[in-house]
C-alpha cells in the first residue's frame, strides 16, 4: 500500500537525515511511532526532551498523523493530555495538513511551536494569558516543568545511566536514535520508582 | 525503489517475511502503475469511479484486470449487485451504527441501509449518479410507538433502483414516487413489507386491550399521543445527530459542483413532503425534505376499537413515520423550463384527488408551494421549496443566496420543530376540539396549528396522514398564525430543538461545511494530464514520495504541480488545494472560486 511504502521511506529519512533536534522510530508497528524533540535553545524548554507518540491512520497520507506529547508540557497549545494545537495537524478546511507533508515536517513545525508559542490560538486559557500578560511567570513555569518532566539525565544518576548504556551497547550498530530512546527509558524508569 | 530496499533493510528490523511481503507489495505496486498507466483514460475513470483501483500494491495487477473486465462487461448490474449484498448484509445491522454508514455515503455512492434502535427503526438510501453527479439521499425513520421492543424494519425495498442514472429524471421520479407512497400506502397495508405486518400484528393486541382499557376517547387519545408524540421527537433529534455531517456536506458539494459548472444553472428545490403526494418535483437540484409523520390514527376508529386486534386495525397502527429526502441535482440551462413543467404536472396530477388546495407564494426568489391533498381517507401535506441558484458566470454564488439558502431551510427546521411542538402539545392539552374541521377546511393556510391540533382532536376516524413539518415550511405568516392560535409562546424553545439540531446537519454547521470539501468527478477530469517522458528531470510524487517512472500518468494542477493521477485524484475528491502550495485547484483554473 501507498501508505506502506511510503512511512517506510519516511522512516529510513528520518533515520538517516533527521531534522536538528528530532529523532524518530518505529514502535512496534510501522504505523505507531514514537518520537522525540530536543528542547530549543534560548527557550524554557532547553536542555528537556519531549517524547512524542505518532499515530499514522490508515488513510495517511490523505490524512495527517495523530501526535501528541507523551512528555508533560507547559505550553499555551499544548494541553494536559498532550494534545497539540496546530493546523498542519488537521484536515482542512479547518486545518493546513496536506500530503506533501510529512511527519519530519510535522515534527519540526511542532518543534518550531514549541520555540513560538500561539497565544492567539490557545489551548490552554490560563497558560496562554500568562504568556501573554506575565511571561516571566510563563517562562518559569515553563522551566520548572521541563526539569520536573523532560530533565535530561545527568551525571547525577551515574549507576542508572550505566544500566541504560549497558543494555543499549548490546546491539552493536547502535544508532543515535537508538542512544536517545534508551535515554528516554531510563528516565521514565528513574520516575516511576520514586513514585512507587 | 532500490534505495527503499536497501533503507528497509538497514534500518528496519524485519523479518524475513516481513520483508519478503513487502517486496511482494513493492512488486505488486510496480505492477499497479503499470497497470495505470497501460490503462486508457476512460478505462482509467471506470475504475477509479467505481472504486476499484483500490491503493497502489494492495492487490494484484491480475485482479485489477478481472475488475476492470467485469466493470466493463456490465456495470449497471454490477452496481446494482453491489446494492443487493450491501443492502442484505446490512440489514442486519443496527442502528447504531448508522453514523457509520452516513460516514462511507459519500464513498460509496447506492447504498441502501437500515437498522434499528429502541423502538426506531430506520432505513436510509442514497444514490449517487456518478453521470449526472446528482446525489440523493433518504432517511425513513419509523417510530413504533406500541411495542417499543419488536421493531419491525421498515423494509420496503428501494423501490426502484435507479438503474443508470442518465434517465435520471425519469428514474428520479420513478423511485421516488413509490418509495414517498409506500408510507402513506400503509392503509391496506398492502405496501409494508411482511416485517413490519408481522409486526403490527404483535402489535396490535396490546393495543387493543389498551383501547379497551380506557374506553373513553379522550383519554385514549391523549395516552396515543403521548406515545408518539414522544418518540418521533426521538427519532428525530436521533437522525439528526447521526445524519449531520455527511448530509449537509453532501448537499453543499453537490450544490458547488453545480455552480462549478461555469454554464449551468443551479436550482435547488426543498420539497417537504408527507406521504402519498406523488408532488415529488422529479426536477433539478432537489432538495426534498419530508417529515412525513403517519398519524397511526384509527382509520374506522370504532371498528378498530372495538376490535382491537382485527385485520383492519393493522393500519392503524402504522408507526409514525418521518421521511427526509434529499435531492441535489444540477441543472443545465436548457433544462430549466422543462422541468418546471413537469413538475407543475405532476403537481396538478396529485391534486386530481378531491379536497386538494394548493397554496403558492413567492418570495425573494424562493417559490414555496404549499399543497394538501386528501384521498382514501389519508390527507397529506406537501410543501415545497424550490430554491434556484443562480449563477452568474464567474461571480460565482453571491453572499445573499447562500444565506437565503440557509434561512430558508432552518425554516423547514422550525416547521419540524413544530411538528414535535405540536406532538407535545397534544398530550398535555387536547384543545382545539373541533379539529377536523379545521383541516379539512383548509381555511388555515396550511392549516398549521389547526391542522395538526385537529386530527389530533378529532375522533379522528380518518386514518390521517399526517404531516406537522410541511406546515411550517408554507409561509413563516402562516406558521405565526398558527402560534397565535395556539397562544403558546414556548414554541419554538421547546417544539423545534430537535429540529433545529437537524437543522444543524444540512446547512447550519458552518464549520465543517462552510466550505466545499472536494472536486467532482468532472472537476478533476477537467485537469490536465500527460505521461512522464524519460526526457523530464527526475521529479518525486510528493504524495506518495516515489518517483515517477516513464510512463507514469501525472496530473497537472493549475499551479503546475504535478502528481501521479491516482495519488492527487483521491486527494482532490475530498479536497480542493493543492498539496504542495494550497492554492484552490478550482480557483486558480477557470472555474469560478471555491474557497
Amino acid at each position: 500500500m501507498q501508505r506502506t511504502t511510503r512511512l517506510t521511506r519516511e522512516l529510513s529519512l528520518l533515520a538517516t537525515e533527521p531534522p536538528p533536534g528530532i529523532t524518530c522510530w518505529q514502535n512496534g508497528q510501522l504505523d505507531n511511532l514514537r518520537a522525540q524533540i530536543l528542547g530549543g535553545v534560548d527557550t524554557p524548554y532547553e536542555k528537556g526532551i519531549f517524547n512524542l507518540e505518532i499515530i499514522v491512520p490508515e488513510r495517511y497520507p490523505f490524512e495527517p498523523p495523530k501526535i501528541r506529547f507523551l512528555t508533560p508540557i507547559y505550553h499555551p497549545n499544548i494541553d494536559s493530555a498532550g494534545r497539540i494545537c496546530l493546523d498542519v495537524l488537521k484536515l482542512p478546511p479547518k486545518g493546513a495538513w496536506r500530503p506533501s507533508l510529512n511527519i519530519s515536517t510535522l515534527l519540526t513545525s511542532i518543534q518550531l511551536l514549541m520555540a513560538e508559542p500561539n497565544p492567539d490560538d490557545p489551548l490552554m486559557a490560563d497558560i496562554s494569558s500568562e504568556y501573554k500578560y506575565n511571561k516571566q511567570l510563563f517562562l518559569l513555569n515553563a522551566r520548572e516543568w521541563t526539569e520536573k518532566y523532560a530533565g535530561q539525565m545527568k551525571a547525577s544518576k551515574p549507576l542508572e545511566e550505566k544500566i541504560v548504556q549497558s543494555e543499549t551497547s548490546s546491539s552493536s550498530s547502535e544508532s543515535t536514535t537508538q542512544k536517545r530512546k534508551g535515554v528516554s527509558i531510563s528516565r521514565k524508569e528513574k520516575k516511576s520508582r520514586p513514585d512507587s | 525503489m532500490e534505495s527503499s530496499d536497501s533503507g528497509d533493510k538497514g534500518n528496519i528490523d524485519q523479518s524475513e517475511a516481513q520483508r519478503q511481503s513487502q517486496l511482494d507489495r513493492l512488486d505488486r505496486e510496480e505492477a499497479f502503475y503499470q497497470f495505470v498507466n497501460n490503462l486508457s483514460e476512460e478505462d482509467y475513470r471506470l475504475m477509479r469511479d467505481n472504486n476499484l483501483l483500490g491503493t497502489p500494491g494492495e492487490i494484484t495487477e491480475e485482479e485489477l484486470l478481472r475488475r476492470l473486465h467485469q466493470v466493463k462487461e456490465g456495470p449497471p448490474q454490477q452496481n446494482s449487485d453491489e446494492n443487493r449484498g450491501a443492502e442484505s448484509a446490512e440489514d442486519v445491522s443496527n442502528g447504531d451504527s448508522i453514523i457509520d454508514w452516513l460516514n462511507s455515503v459519500r464513498q460509496t455512492g447506492n447504498t441502501t441501509r437500515s437498522g434499528q434502535r429502541g423502538n426506531q427503526s430506520w432505513r436510509a438510501v442514497s444514490r449517487t449518479n456518478p453521470n449526472s453527479g446528482d446525489f440523493r439521499f433518504s432517511l425513513e425513520i419509523n417510530v413504533n410507538r406500541n411495542n417499543g421492543n419488536t421493531n419491525p424494519e421498515t423494509e420496503h425495498e428501494p423501490s426502484v433502483e435507479p438503474s443508470n442514472g442518465e434517465d435520471l429524471e425519469n428514474s428520479q421520479s420513478d423511485s421516488e414516487i413509490p418509495r414517498s407512497e409506500s408510507p402513506s400506502i400503509r392503509q391496506p397495508g398492502s405496501e409494508r413489507s411482511s416485517a413490519e405486518e408481522l409486526a403490527a400484528e404483535e402489535a396490535s393486541p396490546p393495543r387493543g386491550q389498551r383501547r379497551a382499557r380506557s374506553r373513553s376517547p379522550e383519554q385514549r387519545r391523549t395516552r396515543a399521543r403521548t406515545d408518539r408524540s414522544r418518540s418521533p421527537i426521538n427519532a428525530v433529534s436521533e437522525a439528526p445527530r447521526r445524519s449531520h455531517h455527511n448530509t449537509s456536506s453532501q448537499t453543499l458539494d453537490h450544490s458547488s459542483a453545480g455552480e462549478a459548472e461555469g454554464s449551468s444553472r443551479t436550482r435547488q428545490h426543498v420539497t417537504l413532503r408527507q406521504h402519498t403526494v406523488g408532488t415529488e418535483v422529479p426536477s433539478e437540484n432537489a432538495v426534498l425534505f419530508s417529515p412525513p409523520e403517519t398519524r397511526p390514527a384509527p382509520q374506522a376508529a370504532g371498528s378498530s376499537e372495538n376490535t382491537g386486534s382485527s385485520e383492519p386495525t393493522a393500519p392503524g397502527q402504522r408507526p409514525p413515520t418521518i421521511v427526509l429526502d434529499l435531492q441535489v441535482r444540477r441543472v443545465r440551462p436548457g433544462e430549466y423550463r422543462q422541468r418546471d413543467s413537469i413538475a407543475n404536472r405532476t403537481r396538478s396530477r396529485s391534486q386530481t384527488p378531491n379536497n386538494t388546495v394548493t397554496y403558492e407564494s413567492e418570495r425573494g426568489g424562493f417559490r414555496r408551494t404549499f399543497s394538501r391533498s386528501e384521498r382514501a381517507g389519508v390527507r397529506t401535506y406537501v410543501s415545497t421549496i424550490r430554491i434556484p441558484i443562480r449563477r452568474i458566470l464567474n461571480t460565482g454564488l453571491s453572499e445573499t443566496t447562500s444565506v437565503a439558502i440557509q434561512t430558508m431551510l432552518r425554516q423547514i427546521m422550525t416547521g419540524f420543530g413544530e411538528l414535535s411542538y405540536f406532538m407535545y402539545s397534544d398530550s398535555d392539552a387536547d384543545p382545539s376540539g373541533p379539529a377536523p374541521s379545521q383541516n379539512v377546511e383548509g381555511s388555515e393556510p396550511q392549516g398549521t396549528g389547526g391542522g395538526t391540533s385537529g386530527s389530533e382532536n378529532a375522533d379522528v376516524s380518518s386514518g390521517e396522514v399526517y404531516e406537522g413539518g410541511h406546515e411550517a415550511s408554507s409561509t413563516s405568516g402562516a406558521r405565526r398564525e398558527g402560534r397565535n392560535m395556539r397562544g403558546s409562546v414556548t414554541f419554538e424553545e421547546s417544539g423545534s430543538l430537535p429540529f433545529l439540531s437537524l437543522a444543524q446537519f444540512f446547512l447550519l454547521n458552518e464549520d465543517d461545511d462552510d466550505q466545499p470539501r472536494g472536486l467532482t468527478k468532472e472537476q478533476i477530469d477537467n485537469l490536465a494530464m500527460r505521461n512522464f517522458g524519460e526526457s523530464d528531470a527526475l521529479k518525486t510524487c510528493s504524495v506518495c514520495i516515489t518517483e515517477y517512472t516513464e510512463g507514469n500518468k501525472l496530473r497537472k494542477l493549475p499551479c503546475s504541480h504535478e502528481y501521479h493521477v491516482h495519488c492527487i485524484d483521491r486527494w482532490l475528491s475530498e479536497n480542493s488545494t493543492c498539496p504542495i502550495c494550497r492554492r484552490a485547484v478550482l480557483a486558480s483554473g477557470n472555474r469560478e472560486s471555491v474557497v
